[in-house]
């Protein structure tokens, strides 16, 4: 049974994109055969993070419009075995997402045999999200430690149980959350909202929390997944989320705050 | 705005109307059930307008009815008599001359027809804000409902709208921001969270047992008893038949706390739940 997983979170920049690569890697490179489709029509970002930009032929809109067969239009990724990426159009808007459309790739996706399907929603409550998420069993919903990147996570939840066709079916979206971008410092000072509110105010269950690091944005300029940079803290995260995610129990990392020791706080 | 100088503002209102449909034309046997009506609940009939209609009546009945005698009595027993409506011909001419209005006949649904009671899944509306149209439509549902004639003869048999208020609506999952969720005609019941940015509301009374977070409206169509209780006291709004109070404005130190709201002399009164 292949499952249909939307990463999404309605406020733009807190890590949809990067979250959809680290976790189709993770889910590749753990031996499921594994989609990750870019939602985000107009402004695509996935195939740079996933560094396959210069191997774009044919995109998403080609196969919805017939232009292009999914297979010609898949990009299979050289590092991992069992990732593919489908990406989006750079030259078109999300009006040509249509409902027929992205439901047919999806439901040929599933007879080609995908385990995971993962959608890589665009920010905002539009069309694109709305597709990204229509046709979705499960939901990763990525949020920042911060206000308005909670409410509009909440926002978008509702979206997601009343909107979504498993909604309409009477069904139930399983959900999950993942915050990134967190620094215990920053929480311990004030500036960041803790991750137990942040769970209080969702009331979601908690996947994974992966820290702030640099090593993130390290990782999206050279077209690497994060998860693949395993000695830094944020791929190790994403690596524990991939396998909780997959029914492993594992505790949280990263959560209090570093403890320095002497030669660290001696050289940094 | 001109409209804010203009000698007058004409629109369109529901207003509350007793519909008193005749079985008889006599005058004594109204009179007598009138009476007995107004013993049961003496304060209801005072000063209430009151439209007769006379859809029941046969044509030989209608000419037999005495329409002064009728006005005479109804303002002896303190109502206020609108009009006649459902007026056969033959009634016509002696109606306008006994000083009666004529209202336009109705053409909903015939008197004998029984009480429609909604599905509890009718009753329920879940919305989400993104689209207006649906919005629209949800608000239309709350401020034009117009006043049927059954809900009237039924307040008038038992005196209380109460055996139309035991349907309840239950919600097992958050309402989320944005969402809105609306339980017609009874009380709502909410076992998860209602989230900063969501709406609630009740014709009834409205019980939250997770934190109670958006705005929260109980009693919507005027219901003052109506009355909200809650687990955790987080919302941003709260109103009870149109009485609203901010919460960040209020004095109550029962924020984050069990709490029960209702309203007396058209004041918000927050008080601990035991």
């Amino acid at each position: 049974m292949s499952k249909v997983i939307v990463v999404t979170s309605g406020k733009g920049g807190v890590g949809k994109t990067t979250t959809s690569a680290a976790f189709a890697a993770g889910l590749a490179s753990k031996g499921h055969r594994t989609a990750v489709i870019d939602f985000d029509v107009g402004l695509r970002n996935l195939d740079l993070i996933m560094g396959v930009e210069r191997r774009v032929v044919y995109d998403f809109v080609n196969v919805i419009n017939g232009e292009a067969t999914l297979r010609q239009a898949l990009i299979k990724d050289k590092r991992v075995d069992n990732l593919f990426i489908l990406p989006a159009s750079q030259t078109r808007d999300k009006d040509a997402l249509t409902k027929e459309g992205v439901e047919s790739v999806i439901n040929e996706l599933k007879t080609d045999g995908f385990e995971f399907i993962v959608c890589d929603s665009p920010a905002g409550i539009e069309k694109g999200a709305f597709m990204a998420l229509y046709f979705a069993d499960e939901a990763i919903i990525v949020t920042n430690p911060e206000v308005s990147s909670v409410r509009d996570s909440d926002r978008i939840l509702g979206i997601l149980q009343s909107k979504s066709r498993a909604a309409e079916n009477g069904d139930v979206i399983k959900e999950h959350l993942v915050i990134t971008r967190y620094s215990p410092e920053r929480v311990d000072m004030g500036d960041m909202i803790s991750l137990e509110d942040i769970v209080d105010i969702l009331s979601v269950p908690l996947l994974a929390v992966i820290p702030e690091s640099g090593s993130v944005l390290q990782a999206s300029n050279s077209g690497v997944p994060v998860i693949m940079d395993i000695k830094s803290r944020a791929g190790q995260a994403y690596m524990d989320m991939t396998a909780r995610f997959l029914g492993e129990d594992i505790p949280h990392r990263f959560l209090d705050i570093e403890k320095k020791g002497f030669f660290k706080k001696l050289f940094g | 705005m001109i409209a804010t100088q203009s000698a007058l503002e004409l629109k369109g209102e529901m207003l509350m109307l007793n519909v008193l449909r005749l079985q008889d034309v006599d005058i004594k046997l109204i009179e007598e059930t009138l009476q007995q009506k107004r013993n049961e609940a003496p304060l209801f009939f005072v000063q209430s307008p009151v439209v007769v209609d006379c859809s029941n009546l046969s044509q030989e009945q209608g000419k037999q009815l005495d329409l002064r005698a009728l006005r005479r009595l109804l303002v002896r027993m303190d109502f206020v008599p609108v009009g006649l409506r459902n007026v056969s011909n033959a009634m016509l001419a002696a109606s306008m001359t006994s000083g009666w209005n004529i209202l336009r006949s109705s053409t909903k649904h015939p008197p004998q027809k029984a009480l429609v009671i909604n599905t509890p899944d009718e009753n329920a509306r879940v919305t989400e804000n993104t689209s207006t149209e649906e919005q629209e439509q949800n608000e239309d549902a709350v401020s034009t409902e117009p006043v049927s004639e059954d809900q009237v003869n039924e307040a008038i048999e038992n005196t209380s709208l109460t055996s139309r208020q035991k349907q309840g609506l239950i919600i097992e999952r958050p309402i989320r921001s944005g969402q809105q969720i609306y339980a017609k005609r009874g009380d709502l019941i909410i076992l998860s969270q209602t989230s900063a940015g969501s709406e609630v509301m009740a014709d009834g009374s409205i019980h939250v047992y997770g934190p109670l977070r958006g705005r929260v409206l109980a009693g919507v169509k005027g219901n003052k008893k109506a009355r909200i209780f809650c687990r955790s006291l987080e919302a941003e709004l709260i109103v009870i038949a149109g009485c609203y109070q901010l919460l960040d404005e209020s004095e109550t130190e029962l924020k984050g706390k069990p709490a029960m709201i209702h309203l007396e002399d058209e004041k918000l009164i927050i008080e601990p739940l035991i």
